[in-house]
């Protein structure tokens, strides 16, 4: 296809963000702010409409492809395509970009044009990883994300956002610097950075583990893996509402979308060579971290830590290298950046109208928020894994491809499903029910924009938990590639 | 029977020198107008003849490329220069036309230093360049701290001058030569020649750890002329010692390649170590100079790979970059005189959009991170690091980036998160602003369409 549309997919927020900066901001009202970035988030989610609808799903490969040269000396070209991997996860993120919008107009009151700038940068960065099928301008995009994230949690963050956000940037540099001396090597060697060119290329095995292990550095960051996950409670409490969301909704989406799209199919010796590592770190990810969601005072970081644990499912499905396992870590993927970034979107209603996010300030708001209270309940069983739910699927194939690699694994993984169970309902439990607490009362339901955004997630976890199927026609072809 | 054709830039500076001395007594201002009207013809000149110069001497065609590119840019350097000049001098009370005949001796050793073949003639154009450096740092002769810097900067520089000379006596008793190019048969008298030439090189481009003048001096001086130690004379500097490696073949002797690579290690960490707790922006700045002089070696150590090139894509980024930060220093006052600390940048975000957000551009990209040219720039010198197989140094490198980082974004954090505490003055220079703008510019749309320079660089090697 001739028309550009992934490089427009790309430039849209970019050339949003430059007309907004440079509106002189004295002039222009927080809600005209607003507006415009909803209006342009809004036709960019239609214009991601589009991939689907014109995706070929009975062809291999990527398509939609674009080649610029970019370096001509040094062979870095700007090269863009998707597969059935990267639109979900396109369309994912162009959706919950105007939800964030919409959730702020109300919290965000200083400084909101700056606000809307970043979010259209970031959206457009993250886009940019999703499409990019050439090393350099995937790690390009991949590192430029941390820009806007970062001004997004130190501006607009809680109390001791300047440790959450340097700690967020510092961590993920840290583990990228080693996957982009990966990425030199591997460029060097191949003497191209296409990723196709690359999957097909054999390394030494020694080497192979090394560059597994810088790659491992840097996704395992991101996903967050179990010892490297320190930086994501931290991040999400002191993050703004719209910043957690697009944080546990798209971003920890990118690791996994690295270990997918560039770890297995690179490093196939060492994808199995690590395996019982990988999976060790995930079974410690989700009954460790299970168990310190049970005992958390504070809503968003019990969140926090049951979305580790979920991430922790994905990596376990992954690394089982069958078509069933991916294919769950994939719909995990999906249904948890749904599903969580609607959590936090609840955790968010409540704090904006009470101003505090311990679990023990509130009681018996079912009293006063009936429809929150309906909406919480979707969303927390949908987290639970409930059948119906787009929860339930995902957990289900990864449990099961499990059970082909090791019975203990498919243990490890259960109990993790019950501890999932007991920390949500406990949640939902503390919240909504026992008595009505005097300073509650006063608390007004849901609003109509609040409905209108919490009913769209909440139809699309039903949709994904009842039709399954939509899901896998688009990815199925993609990741059957993918596995050795 | 020499030939004059080639001395054409040099003797252009010499009487641009006589020109202001002269005319400099009657009217300042002209005389400094002139100066810039002088470099943007030299320039000019450089661009479309450059190369004509030079065709009568025996000199390979790259050598001859390399004279030519790096003069041009110490040209263009100091155009941007002298515009930022007037305007902070006044601010300082300093403004008298004998800065810029230092300015122009220090080009002029620059030249002669960056073309000289023969280890005497590098000599004098080192001195030349050094001495009006020490003149700049003292220049604000009632300021104690900026005299200090002068002393310290000239006891140090007399120091390291004696250490090149001595090495270069010690290589003139071994081989009977002064020449650069005709040095082979190397005996351990030499090679110990040849370090002590290669410390005092090290001293100028204030590689650790020969490094400790440089946050005494920078801050001491008067910003305007750190801004010049930072980035000119250095360039220079940088571009003789690697004119010394490639030459002599350096990464073939193993003592002194290890040299190379140690104080490479040594600088890209005592560079960001230091940084670390640095309060004052110019010290800090200092520092993050070091860690940069530490990429720049790993660049001259891998010339193999992708040519010069690669060096100088990183020198001209960070010398744009450099002058960006600068320009944006140099427009910036508190009520009680010159800004000096970090802390004094609180809450700049609200009182100037576009010098905070060049800032940021401009701290994102020295640490390396994209879509700034910094990260580009970075790449391309760990591509050729790695392919010459220096990967241990590789990692000391991205690991340092990584700590770089921090103190880079605690200035952007001051920058955007902070409330200001004290009153900036806006000094509202046209000509800074210009400058600041421009080259945030160019860094940003370098990363969007990187053809012209690298088109630049290009065309001046093939």
């Amino acid at each position: 296809m001739s028309f550009p549309i992934l490089s427009l997919l790309i430039l849209t927020p970019i050339i949003g963000a430059l007309t907004l900066s440079l509106s002189s901001s004295t002039q222009l009202k927080n809600k005209t702010i607003f507006l415009s970035g909803l209006w342009i988030t809004t036709g960019e989610f239609l214009l991601s409409l589009l991939l689907p609808i014109f995706y070929d799903k009975s062809k291999n490969g990527y398509q939609f492809i674009e080649f610029h040269t970019w370096f001509d000396k040094f062979d870095i070209n700007y090269y863009v395509g998707v597969d059935g991997v990267s639109i979900p996860l396109i369309l994912l993120t162009t959706f919950l970009v105007p939800i964030c919008l919409l959730c702020s107009i109300n919290s965000i009151k200083n400084r909101a044009k700056e606000f809307v700038i970043y979010f259209l940068l970031l959206e457009s960065f993250i886009i940019g990883v999703f499409v990019s099928i050439d090393l350099v301008i995937f790690y390009v995009f991949f590192e430029a994300v941390l820009i806007p994230m970062f001004l997004i949690i130190g501006i607009w963050g809680g109390e001791n956002r300047l440790y959450a956000t340097f700690k967020f940037f510092l961590y993920t540099l840290a583990g990228s610097v080693l996957m982009l001396l990966a990425i030199i090597y591997i460029i060097s060697k191949v003497k191209s950075g296409n990723i196709e060119l690359i999957s097909d290329f054999t390394f030494d095995q020694q080497i192979e583990l090394v560059l597994f292990l810088c790659f491992f550095a840097s996704f395992a960051v991101k996903v967050p893996m179990f010892p490297f996950h320190t930086w994501l409670p931290d991040a999400h409490v002191q993050a703004p509402t719209s910043g957690s969301v697009i944080l546990a909704g798209v971003l920890l989406k990118l690791g996994a979308y690295g270990f997918i799209r560039l770890s297995l199919p690179f490093f196939e010796y060492a994808s199995i060579y690590f395996q019982p590592m990988i999976f060790a770190l995930s079974c410690v990810a989700i009954v460790y971290t299970s168990i310190v969601a049970l005992r958390q005072l504070d809503m968003k970081k019990m969140i926090a830590y049951s979305s580790v644990a979920h991430m922790g499912f994905v990596t376990i499905g992954i690394f089982t290298l069958t078509q069933d396992g991916i294919n769950g870590a994939y719909f995990q993927m999906i249904s948890h950046g749904i599903v969580s970034a609607a959590l936090f979107l609840i955790v968010g209603v409540v704090y904006e109208r009470h101003h505090t996010r311990m679990i023990s300030d509130y009681s018996g708001v079912t009293n006063v928020m009936p429809k929150y209270s309906f909406f919480f309940m979707v969303f927390m069983l949908s987290s639970v894994g409930l059948p119906g739910t787009s929860g339930f699927v995902g957990e289900f194939l990864v449990i099961m491809s499990t059970i082909s690699v090791s019975v203990y694994l498919t243990f490890f993984t259960a109990i993790g499903v019950i501890l999932g169970a007991s920390y949500m309902l406990l949640l939902y439990k503390n919240i909504n029910f026992g008595d009505l607490k005097s300073d509650i009362k006063q608390l007004a339901d849901l609003t109509n924009i609040e409905i209108f955004y919490f009913s769209c997630l909440a139809f699309l976890t039903m949709l994904l938990g009842i039709y399954p199927k939509l899901l896998f026609e688009m990815i199925n072809k993609s990741i059957s590639l993918s596995i050795i | 029977m020499i030939n004059l054709f080639q001395f054409i830039p040099e003797i252009f500076i010499l009487s641009l020198i006589l020109i202001t001395l002269c005319f400099g007594l009657f009217n300042k201002d002209r005389a400094i107008s002139l100066n810039t009207l002088g470099f943007i013809l030299l320039s000019i000149l450089l661009l479309n003849y450059g190369k004509d110069f030079y065709s009568s001497t025996q000199i390979s065609l790259n050598t001859i490329n390399l004279f030519v590119l790096s003069k041009i840019i110490l040209s263009i350097g100091s155009i941007v220069f002298i515009l930022l000049l007037k305007r902070s001098l006044e601010n300082e009370n300093l403004y008298r036309y004998e800065y810029v005949l230092f300015l122009l001796f220090a080009i002029l050793g620059s030249f002669v230093l960056i073309s000289s073949n023969n280890f005497l003639t590098a000599f004098i154009g080192l001195e030349l360049q050094s001495l009006s450096l020490y003149l700049m740092a003292a220049f604000n002769t009632k300021n104690l701290s900026s005299n200090e810097a002068g002393i310290k900067y000239f006891s140090l520089g007399a120091l390291s001058s004696g250490f090149l000379l001595f090495g270069i006596s010690m290589i003139y008793y071994d081989t009977g030569s002064f020449n650069i190019q005709n040095l082979d048969n190397f005996t351990a008298i030499s090679e110990i020649g040849l370090s002590l030439v290669l410390i005092s090189l090290f001293f100028k481009v204030s590689a650790a750890p020969f490094h400790i003048w440089t946050p005494d001096v920078y801050e001491g001086s008067p910003t305007i002329s750190t801004l010049f130690f930072a980035t000119l004379p250095k360039f220079a500097s940088l571009i003789f010692l690697f004119r010394v490696y490639q030459e002599l073949n350096i990464s073939d002797i193993k003592s002194l390649n290890y040299i190379f690579q140690m104080v490479c290690a040594i600088s890209l960490l005592v560079g960001v170590y230091g940084a670390i707790t640095q309060k004052v922006i110019k010290r800090l700045l200092a520092f993050s100079s070091i860690n940069h002089i530490g990429f720049m070696l790993i660049g001259i150590m891998s010339y193999q790979f992708m040519s010069e090139g690669t060096l100088f894509f990183y020198l001209i980024i960070y010398l744009i970059t450099t002058f960006g930060i600068f320009a944006v220093l140099l427009n910036l006052r508190t009520v009680d005189g010159e800004f000096t600390k970090i802390s004094q940048l609180n809450g700049l975000r609200f009182t100037s959009n576009s010098k905070s957000i060049c800032m940021l551009v401009f701290f994102f990209s020295l640490a390396g991170i994209p879509p700034f040219a910094g990260f580009f720039a970075k790449f391309f010198i760990l591509s050729a690091s790695i392919n010459d197989g220096y990967i241990l140094l590789s990692i000391i490198a991205v690991l340092s980036s990584v700590i770089a980082a921090f103190y880079y974004l605690t200035i952007i954090k001051n920058i955007f998160f902070n409330k200001s505490e004290i009153e900036l003055l806006d000094d509202n220079n046209k000509t800074g602003k210009v400058i600041f703008i421009s080259s945030g510019l160019i860094i940003t749309l370098f990363f969007i369409y990187p053809d012209p320079l690298i088109n630049l660089v290009d065309n001046l090697f093939k």
